[in-house]
Parts: structure tokens; sequence; C-alpha cells
């Protein structure tokens, strides 16, 4: 963008478009990716889990393949039956 | 390597990036010379199986009998396969097989050779290749800390920003509830073309990562010319890249340290004519 452009304000700079692509195509791409309910589905695991024994800890990680969105439960139990 | 030095509790620092081409294994290279001039210990290896990069950079290429493969699959020890830098005794290199099949990796004998490397260094580089595969997954597993090399373009940023949010699925670490450090680099950097409003700033970058940045390399020449040479650009004085890179190693040796003025001293006619560009 040249002295001109930039005082007539002619045309957005490259980089502002490129700013904007970028903030727009990521806030897409992160939603895809997140599972805003992975804290509420690891205390209702937690709550059938102390039903019948005690946790320690519930690990909730998530992977996203082409078309498969997949969740690992990983379940600790407590050392006392 | 002393005989009594099997008690360090060395850091794994993974180099990355998602995408290809943005001067991971420049970046792992300079880091770890920069390191090691600072007397650390360092061991910088190349996990870009099938596609070795590390070695000419380091200017270590003629050196290699065995690579990390044959480490892994006991037909060498690591003694054996560890290259001894040419100018620092604190570094050393180990090498990415050539092997085509780049599923070689196995996550159990991964673990066992970075808790052998862990014993005698201060510093573990991880040169990880690009993508988010098998390769990545591997190299990224048992790191404490992450750098996460972007070049200032959409796509480089883009990557970085996948990357940067599949890093903790794939970390021991994080599994166990504790944290990986990411920090993000900025390479090949143009000022003038960041103030011209053509290439994306570094506030721009990091707004839209939003992790700490450790490091801005400027796009300097040098680094071509010293690539060409197998010597790191960290060990040029005069380069305003190696300075950066040193000062990246600095920083995560904890020292504070202010961040580069990439301004290039111009001349006034250059200044005018920069304003008419």
């Amino acid at each position: 963008m040249t002295l001109f452009e930039r005082i007539f304000g002619k045309k957005e700079s490259s980089a502002n478009v490129a700013k904007n692509r970028l903030t727009v195509m990521l806030a897409q791409e992160r939603a895809d990716n997140s599972f805003p309910f992975i804290d509420d589905l690891r205390k209702d695991i937690i709550d059938v889990i102390k039903k019948y024994t005690s946790v320690e800890s519930v690990n909730i990680s998530t992977e996203k393949n082409q078309n498969i969105d997949m969740l690992e439960v990983e379940i600790t139990l407590g050392k006392n039956e | 390597m002393g005989k009594n030095s099997y008690n360090k509790n060395g850091k794994i620092i993974t180099i990355t990036s998602g995408k290809g081409g943005v001067g991971k294994s420049t970046t792992t290279a300079n880091i770890a010379v920069s390191l090691a001039d600072e007397g650390k210990k360092v061991v910088a290896i190349d996990f870009d199986i099938g596609l070795r990069n590390l070695d000419m950079i380091l200017g270590l290429e003629n050196r290699i009998v065995f690579d990390v493969v044959d480490v892994m699959d006991n037909n060498c020890n690591l003694r054996q396969a560890l290259i001894n830098d040419k100018i620092s005794k604190n570094l050393y290199f180990l090498p990415a097989s050539q092997t085509k099949d780049k599923h070689v990796l196995e996550t159990g004998k991964v673990e066992k050779l970075i808790d052998d490397l862990k014993k005698e260094f201060d510093f573990i580089l991880i040169d990880s290749p690009a993508g988010i595969e098998g390769g990545f997954e591997h190299s990224i597993m048992l790191a404490d800390m992450a750098l996460i090399i972007s070049t200032p373009d959409v796509s480089a940023v883009r990557d970085a920003d996948r990357v940067i949010g599949i890093i903790d699925a794939k970390s021991k670490k994080a599994k166990n509830g504790e944290e990986v450090e990411k920090h993000v680099i900025i390479n090949r950097i143009k000022k003038d073309m960041v103030d011209r409003g053509d290439m994306l700033g570094i506030d721009d970058v990091l707004n839209i990562l939003a992790l700490p940045l450790i490091g801005v390399v400027p796009d300097d020449e040098k680094v071509v010319s010293s690539t060409n040479t197998g010597s790191p650009v960290a060990r040029d004085d005069n380069a305003k890249s190696g300075k950066a890179y040193r000062n990246i190693a600095k920083r995560i040796l904890g020292e504070d340290v202010e961040f580069l003025d990439l301004e290039d001293p111009k001349g006034f006619i250059e200044y005018i004519k920069g304003l008419f560009r």
C-alpha cells in the first residue's frame, strides 16, 4: 500500500484482508473442533460411576478424523472399593 | 558424555508448525547451537523420518553412520549414533532414518530413547515433521515445551492454530494434568512489508494464535548462505537472524531479553522511496 493509498483510503491493506479472512476461518474451525458439553459430560459420568464405586478422575480427550468425531473417555477408579 | 552425568533430568522441547517449509529444522538447529554455546548440554533429534534435513543445516551430514531408528531397534547403542558437533563439545545430533516407511516409530521405543537422553542432556530438542500424523504425534508426546513456528502468512498461521489445538490431546504431560508450555516463534518477518500493510504483523499473528511470543526472526539472506555451508547462522555475530535465535535460547533459559528492533538502518533516499512504493 502506498502513502497515497493510505492517505486517501483507496483500498484496504492486504495484511488486513489476511487478518480478517483468518479470523473468520479459524472461528469456524475452532467451533467445529470443540465439544462445548465436555465439562458437563464429565460431571455426569462421575455421578454415574459414583453410584457403584469411587472415582479418582475422568479424562476425556477428543479427536477429529475427516468425518468421524471421537471422544476418548478414561476413568480412573479410586483405590478403596 | 561424562561418566557421572547420569543424573540430569533434561527438558524436552518440540519444534513444530503444522505447515512444512516454515523453518522448523533451521530453528531447531539454531536454538540447539545457541543453547549449547550457553553451556548447556544439548541433543537435537530429527524426527522427520524419511526426509532428513537437520544434518545438512548443522553441517554434520558426512558423519552419519547410525540413525534414530537404529538406536530404537538396538542395531547400535546410543553413543554410537550420537554425532558430536564440529565446534561445540556440548552439542550432539541424532539423525532421522532415511527409510521410506514413516510409520517406523513405535511409542514404547520412542519413550525409551527419550528417557535415556533425558539422563544425559539438559535439553532434548525434537524437530517434528510437518503434518499432524504419526511422526508429529511421537514428537509431541513427551514434550515439556512446544515451540510453534509460523511465518506471517495465512496458511502457516492457520496450520499453526490447528497444531496448537491438538498438542494437549497428544501430550502425555497434558494427560497427567500438567501443562505443556507453548510459545510462538514468528519466522521470516519483513519489517518493511508489515509497515506497508502487506504482511501480517507480530501482533496480528499473536492475537490470532493467543499464545505468548518467544521469538521473532527477521527474514534474512544469511540463513540461506549459512545453510549452504552447514554453519548455523546463530554462530554469525553479524546476522540479525542469528541474534534472534540466540535470544530465543536465552529466553528458554529464563532470561528476560528484549525483542529485537527489526528496523533496518535505511538511508534517506531509501526512506523516501519507501513512501512512494
